[in-house]
């Protein structure tokens, strides 16, 4: 099997079929199995080194800008970060729906099928052929729009667009099978069955996000995509459909990417979180740490970009200035016009994203390197109480 | 003391009501419903006092904002500007404008995309009588009291040159302007970026500070409006379910919606809350008859949906239209009393 394969994108590529027919009937994917990159274990997607162009040559727009993310089965990752900072174009690129002009232009993205006696089937969504992307999308990977308004077709009643997506991918269902896992699903999703005989516009926004969702579960993906999916709509119906989200979550295990500005509901729900600016990530921790002890200027005026719920009222300041133009980023670090910290060299030099000696976590900001940490501000330098180990407190303490 | 109060008063609205008449789709020639988009709203608008109201889409905040403005006329209410009556029903006249202004959500829809700033500028000032002579001074001065500097830039400058925030803070010095006494600002910042909403919270606050604007801030994020605001309005399907002045509303709901609102809005800073009691999947439909809340609410009563409640008092300047309160407001009213009189033998 090795021995016939060729190396497509960085996946190598079996020219043969598999020695063993995959036993999941439902998922007719040809499985790219990779030789040398290593097992994939828990993880279900990989991106590494993703960039993302808008246009061709001198007018090109650099949305994305080589961004590695990952994320393990049943985890969250939270994209969090403004308009244009990339964080939807980042998922489309993945997915493979992103439209002209937007190119990928490096990276790949490798998306773990899960595993059965053969090994691991691992595919790269960027070099994925049509038809194998056909086979994965709605039934491995899925995605929630923000305008439940605009995904929906108008001029087709609910109950026909549950069937479209079942008739397509599942060829073993009746009709009368197919009709009654449309009501099973939005059950799960708290809607009355008669729902199905009702035309998209008939339903208020949160009814008609609901049952984004119950199609985005209707084939049990492993990755279910949400770009903002709450936005539009009210904050306690914004409740409700989280807390359906998460129940949901616990009960079928996938994982999901969950995309918004709003850093506090990331908080909230998420594992891990990236913070992305001008295209690029900022800064990556686990929600808890990103939210306690924020290590990135930017992460920190975000932050203080919510008027607290609680306590005495006081001003706070936001980040001055505005998010900077993609056709005419700054020299060196994008955010340096904008950062209260910024030093010299964040002029010249863009800041890389590395790890945090010892925390597990990264951060594109200069303060973070070299010397002691000496220069890191007070802000940017607080411990996260509700993870902080007893060895990083004593250092607090006596430094 | 009282004198002083009343005159800076300076546009009130009592019992503002607004009634759409609407069909039911899809039946033709069936009876009209009514939807009563804002029903029997009352406020003041003080110099130097920002108010905020806060409801979700389809609470009836934007018409009355619209009402305000005189956009929408009302079905019935009224409205008093400066102390002087305005005949609800007749055409707003230019002075009306002079003094109350309406800045909307989105800043690229309110600015003519063709046009330079200057002309969005320059128009209301000429129109409000402005010499051409003094016009383009005038615009200035709006553009740095906004804090766009140099104002010469932004003058020459087309929409689609602008970021959101900038285009909004335009917005709100073509607002400016002409001087008003109010600006309406009808949820200027939902359709901003995060990191500059704060940018425009502060300004609205300042120009309310320094220049004793009333300022009326429509929202649907109640942080937001506690962070400006001096009294706080719920409204619940065109109605005002709860208000107070300050912070009180927001730090002590007392009204069930209210209280499912600020439960419902993402607060990491408390990890260790529970989720708030959505409970059964709320009905959205508005009771008829009765409490309009009744149909969401967990503590509903039959009381509740048979008979609308009025405002009780629960608190010193806070009231809430719920029948929870019923026999509260006696309690309360004793406690007020007895805490003012307390006051005035301190300090006495």
């Amino acid at each position: 099997m090795t021995t016939e394969s060729t190396e497509v994108g960085g996946v190598v590529k079996s020219d043969t079929p598999p020695a063993a027919p995959s036993t999941d009937t439902t998922r007719q994917v040809v499985a790219s199995t990779i030789a040398n990159e290593g097992a994939m274990g828990e993880r279900i997607l990989d991106v590494r080194n993703f960039s993302v162009d808008y246009g061709w040559g001198e007018g090109a727009v650099r949305a994305v800008d080589s961004v590695d993310v990952h994320l393990d089965r049943s985890t969250v990752l939270g994209i969090a970060g403004e308009s244009g900072s990339g964080k939807s174009t980042l998922v489309y690129a993945i997915t493979r729906l992103l439209r002209a002009p937007g190119v990928i232009t490096s990276g790949e993205a490798r998306f773990n099928l899960g595993s059965n006696e053969d090994g691991e089937h691992v595919i790269d969504l960027v070099t994925a052929s049509e038809a194998e992307l056909r086979s994965l999308r709605w039934s491995s990977i899925s995605i929630v729009l923000q305008s439940a308004l605009s995904a929906l077709n108008p001029v087709v009643r609910v109950g026909a667009q549950f069937e479209q997506v079942l008739k397509t991918h599942r060829h073993d269902m009746s009709k009368v099978e197919r009709r009654a896992r449309a009501a099973e699903l939005l059950g799960m999703v708290d809607l009355n069955e008669d729902r199905l005989d009702r035309f998209p516009h008939e339903l208020s926004g949160g009814q008609r996000q609901r049952i984004m969702i119950a199609l985005a579960l209707a084939l049990d993906p492993q990755l279910v995509i949400m770009d903002e999916p709450t936005t539009a709509l009210d904050v306690v119906t914004q409740r409700e459909i989280i807390s359906e989200l998460f129940e949901l979550r616990s009960r079928f295990g996938f994982a999901m990417i969950f995309i918004t500005h709003d850093l506090s509901l990331l908080t909230e729900l998420a594992d891990e979180i990236v913070v992305m600016y001008a295209g690029a990530l900022v800064e990556r921790a686990t929600a808890r740490e990103l939210y306690e002890a924020p290590r990135h200027p930017y992460t920190l005026g975000l932050l203080d970009s919510f008027p607290p719920m609680h306590g005495e009222r006081t001003e706070l300041s936001g980040i001055p200035g505005s998010p900077p133009d993609l056709a005419h980023l700054p020299t060196g670090c994008s955010f340096h016009p904008r950062c209260p910290f910024a030093l010299a060299r964040c002029a010249n030099e863009t800041p890389p994203l590395i790890e945090i000696e010892g925390s597990g976590r990264s951060v594109a900001c200069w303060l973070h390197v070299g010397d002691d940490g000496a220069a890191v501000p007070v802000e940017l330098n607080r411990v996260s109480t509700s993870i902080a180990s007893p060895s990083e407190r004593v250092t607090e303490v006596s430094s | 003391m009282t004198d002083e109060m009343t005159s800076s008063v300076q546009l009130a609205a009592r019992h503002l009501t607004r009634h759409f008449s609407v069909r039911t789709p899809g039946r033709l020639f069936d009876a009209k419903r009514v939807v009563r988009a804002v029903d029997d709203v009352s406020l003041d608008l003080v110099g130097g006092e920002v108010v905020g109201v806060v409801g979700e889409s389809g609470s009836g905040k934007s018409v009355l904002a619209r009402m305000l403005a005189r956009i929408v006329t009302p079905t019935s209410g009224d409205l008093v500007l400066q102390g002087k009556p305005i005949e609800i029903k007749s055409k707003r006249t230019l002075d009306y404008a002079s003094q109350v202004q309406l800045v909307l959500q989105d800043p690229f829809a309110s600015m003519n995309p063709v046009h330079r700033m200057s002309h969005n500028l320059l128009r209301p000032l000429r129109i409000h009588g402005a010499s051409k002579q003094d016009a383009p001074g005038l615009a200035e001065v709006a553009l740095r009291r906004v804090s766009l500097e140099p104002p010469s830039r932004f003058l020459d400058s087309y929409p689609h040159e602008l970021s959101g925030g900038q285009l909004q803070r335009v917005s709100i010095a073509r607002a400016l302007c002409i001087e008003p006494k109010v600006l309406l600002a009808d949820e200027p910042i939902s359709m901003l970026d995060v990191s500059v909403r704060l940018g425009v919270l502060n300004l609205l606050r300042g120009l309310c500070d320094n220049d004793r604007l009333a300022i009326l801030y429509i929202t649907h994020d109640i942080a937001s409006a506690r962070y400006i605001a001096d009294s706080i309005i719920v409204m619940y399907a065109g109605q005002v379910v709860e208000q107070s002045r300050g912070t009180t509303l927001v730090d002590e709901p007392t009204h069930p919606y209210t209280q499912l609102l600020i439960a419902s809005v993402p607060d990491p800073s408390d990890p260790t809350r529970d989720t708030p009691p959505t409970g059964e999947r709320a009905q959205t439909d508005i009771a008829e008859k009765g409490c309009r809340f009744s149909p969401r609410c967990p503590h509903v009563m039959d009381r509740c949906r048979e008979e609308e409640p009025p405002a009780f008092i629960v608190g010193e300047n806070h009231t809430s239209k719920c029948w929870l309160y019923a026999d509260h407001e006696a309690a309360v009213g004793v406690a007020l009393s007895t805490r003012r009189k307390e006051g005035e033998t301190a300090t006495t």
